[in-house]
């Protein structure tokens, strides 16, 4: 089966007064139908840039992204059209993602008004039914942003991104602003609605733990590239790249008994602008040597397991 | 309460309201805490609790506009700081108690250089020459991890966590004995995160500093504090050591917060969120804040007080049932 969205050696780069920023760098991955890819890694690696390249927010500036199997980038007016529908995107911010002005109901129509082939009876019934679907009380219709609780809003945003029937949702951080008990009621929504509507995810956190709940395979992000690429339960129990097993030890943990040993990072985190060839994790790695300065290679060091260090066997004693 | 005022720092019956348009927000309840020379107190509760107006309230730092009123004690090493005049607080504060704030990107002055944002501040209360202030900026600086070669570089040239490392050099230059860590690194990458953590936990034993750590993030607590105070709704809901929060999680809200978290070591299929939403702060209740979202919840919680019950010395739990389960 062919994977839902795919990209080959995707890059981003963005001008900047110092250069070239390599904000996504030959990124090459896939999302089967139905799943939930996770996408993690630290402010500033890329994953944000690579979620909104991956729907066609931003204009990738090399490469391929394939959404069932047909090359995005090269899609006429129309067939963007229906692309646009079957992709959506719910943002990190609930805040700042919907506007002030306009009512619960109004947001959530909007999508369903500029697609233009509903009738009114037709928007209002589906709104009804798209409030009822993530949970928001009727009441509510006709409040403001403003007049609800961050765990509301970010409903709100969950049920504009659904009104079109996509297939593919990119989930920015969607339960980082929010408090632990909220948080749990969001995930546990978005894994109900992927169970119930067959939607696929690719979901970008920096929190491992969230990461790890709701993820099927994960990919991990550096300095906009990929690092280690495999299914989630492989992750925790063998993570072979040296940032990969920083970034698990870093975790703070609520077992007050069993502390883990942490791997303290030392050193810069490299430039993003005009990177050069090498591994970007180098400046920072303990066992980084004059071959990993000079170049990187990506290896499939265990079945379905990939590693972009040039050292992992030797570091994993595999 | 006498007795309670030879401790080094302590909180009596704080109650913080705030007027806003026609309500009253009674955003901190009746708040008792204590805390002795050199220890680390863990504030934990979600958005809204009323965990920075009760750090707002020791420095005397609430925003004067929209105080309806402050009541209770505070008090540091046998002093009133309720009571103080503003000669007094410009004394103690960044002195004696200093405060470091959650976002590092907007508690730093943007057009000075970073060693002479922590010389003002040294000066301001160490009677000396500007040469010794720099010179003791860059000693904090090194001792934060930043090297001397840095110091008259500007904010922005720095990244987030070496920005809090410059906080976090700012709030100790003085030598506080008391520091007010609000979300310290709740801004910060989970890396950079473990390295200001660490950072903190040194420093707190080579200078002996107490600390009041407010978070959400029970995790950050587990790393780093030997009490737990839990507050929810603007009233400590439990309270004891590191070992009676987590070991013993009692009150439902507590139990439902540790609930909540994904756990990386256990595969669960279903989170267990707290269902329903932090109750509204303009109405002040008899009984249990937590009540409509309990799970344990009868008709009796409405009937009783919610007072403290002490579980096991220094363990304490505001719910009636308490005793009862288990």
């Amino acid at each position: 089966m062919a994977a839902l969205v795919e990209t080959q050696n995707l890059k981003k780069y963005f001008k900047s007064g110092a250069g070239m920023v390599h904000a996504v760098d030959d990124i090459t991955f896939k999302i089967e139908e139905g799943e939930t890819v996770g996408l993690v890694g630290e402010s500033g690696c890329g994953k944000s840039t690579l979620g909104r390249t991956l729907i066609h927010l931003n204009e990738s500036t090399d490469g391929k992204i394939l959404f069932r199997g047909q090359d995005v980038t090269k899609l006429n007016k129309k067939e963007m059209v229906k692309f646009r529908k079957d992709v959506q995107m719910i943002f990190q911010d609930p805040y700042s993602s919907l506007d002030p002005r306009q009512t619960v109901s109004d947001i959530i129509m909007e999508p369903l008004k500029l697609d233009g082939s509903f009738s009114q009876e037709e928007i209002k019934n589906r709104t009804r039914e798209l409030m009822d679907t993530v949970g928001i009380e009727k009441r509510l219709r006709m409040s403001y942003p403003h007049e609800l609780d961050g765990g509301r809003r970010q409903r709100v945003g969950i049920a504009r991104a659904l009104a079109l029937n996509p297939k593919f949702i990119v989930c920015d951080e969607p339960v980082s602003a929010l408090d632990v008990s909220i948080q749990a009621q969001i995930l546990n929504l978005l894994m109900d609605l992927q169970r119930d509507l067959g939607l696929t995810y690719l979901f970008i956190t920096h929190d491992m733990s969230v990461v790890k709940h709701i993820s099927n395979q994960i990919c991990v992000m550096y300095l906009g590239q990929m690092v280690e690429v495999c299914d989630r339960k492989e992750l925790f129990a063998y993570p072979l790249h040296p940032y990969t097993k920083a970034l698990l030890s870093a975790i703070p943990t609520t077992d007050i008994h069993n502390r883990r040993e942490r791997i303290i990072l030392k050193g810069e985190i490299k430039s993003p602008i005009n990177p050069g060839p090498g591994c970007r994790f180098a400046s920072r790695c303990p066992y980084a040597d004059e071959g990993c300065r000079q170049g990187v290679k990506s290896q499939e060091v265990r079945p379905g397991h990939v590693v972009v260090c040039n050292k992992a066997k030797e570091i994993n004693q595999l | 309460m006498a007795k309670t005022r030879e401790n080094f720092f302590g909180i009596r019956h704080l109650t913080v309201k705030y007027h806003s348009g026609n309500s009253i927000i009674h955003a901190v309840n009746d708040v008792s805490l204590e805390l002795k020379a050199g220890e680390t107190l863990g504030l934990v509760g979600e958005t809204g609790a009323g965990k920075t107006t009760i750090a707002k309230s020791i420095l005397r730092i609430l925003p004067e506009s929209s105080v309806e009123s402050v009541e209770g004690d505070i008090w540091f090493e046998g002093r009133q700081i309720l009571d103080m005049n503003d000669k007094e607080l410009q004394a103690l504060r960044g002195k004696s108690i200093s405060m470091i704030f959650q976002d590092p990107m907007t508690a730093l002055n943007p057009v000075k250089t970073v060693v002479s944002q922590i010389a003002e501040g040294y000066r301001q209360h160490q009677n000396c020459s500007k040469a010794e202030a720099n010179k003791r900026a860059i000693e904090m600086l090194e001792m934060v991890g930043i090297g001397a070669d840095r110091a008259e570089e500007y904010p922005h040239q720095f990244s987030g966590g070496m920005k809090q490392r410059v906080v976090i050099a700012l709030a100790l230059a003085c030598s506080p004995q008391l520091l007010l860590a609000d979300e310290p690194t709740t801004a910060l990458d989970v890396t950079i995160q473990a390295q200001v953590l660490d950072l903190i936990r040194d420093l707190r034993n080579k200078l002996g500093t107490a600390m009041i750590l407010i978070t959400h993030d029970l995790g950050v607590v587990a790393e780093v504090c030997d009490k737990v105070a839990v507050i929810y709704a603007g009233r400590i809901i439990e309270q004891g050591t590191l070992q009676d929060i987590y070991d013993h999680p009692t009150h439902p809200y507590t139990c439902g917060l540790f609930g909540a978290l994904p756990d990386l070591d256990k595969d669960v299929e279903r989170l267990s969120p707290i269902e329903g939403l932090p109750p509204d702060p303009s109405v002040i209740r008899e009984h249990c804040d937590f009540m409509e979202r309990c799970p344990y919840a009868c008709g009796k919680c409405k009937k009783f007080n919610n007072h403290m019950i002490e579980m096991t010395p220094g363990h304490m739990v505001r719910c009636w049932k308490a005793n009862e389960e288990e």
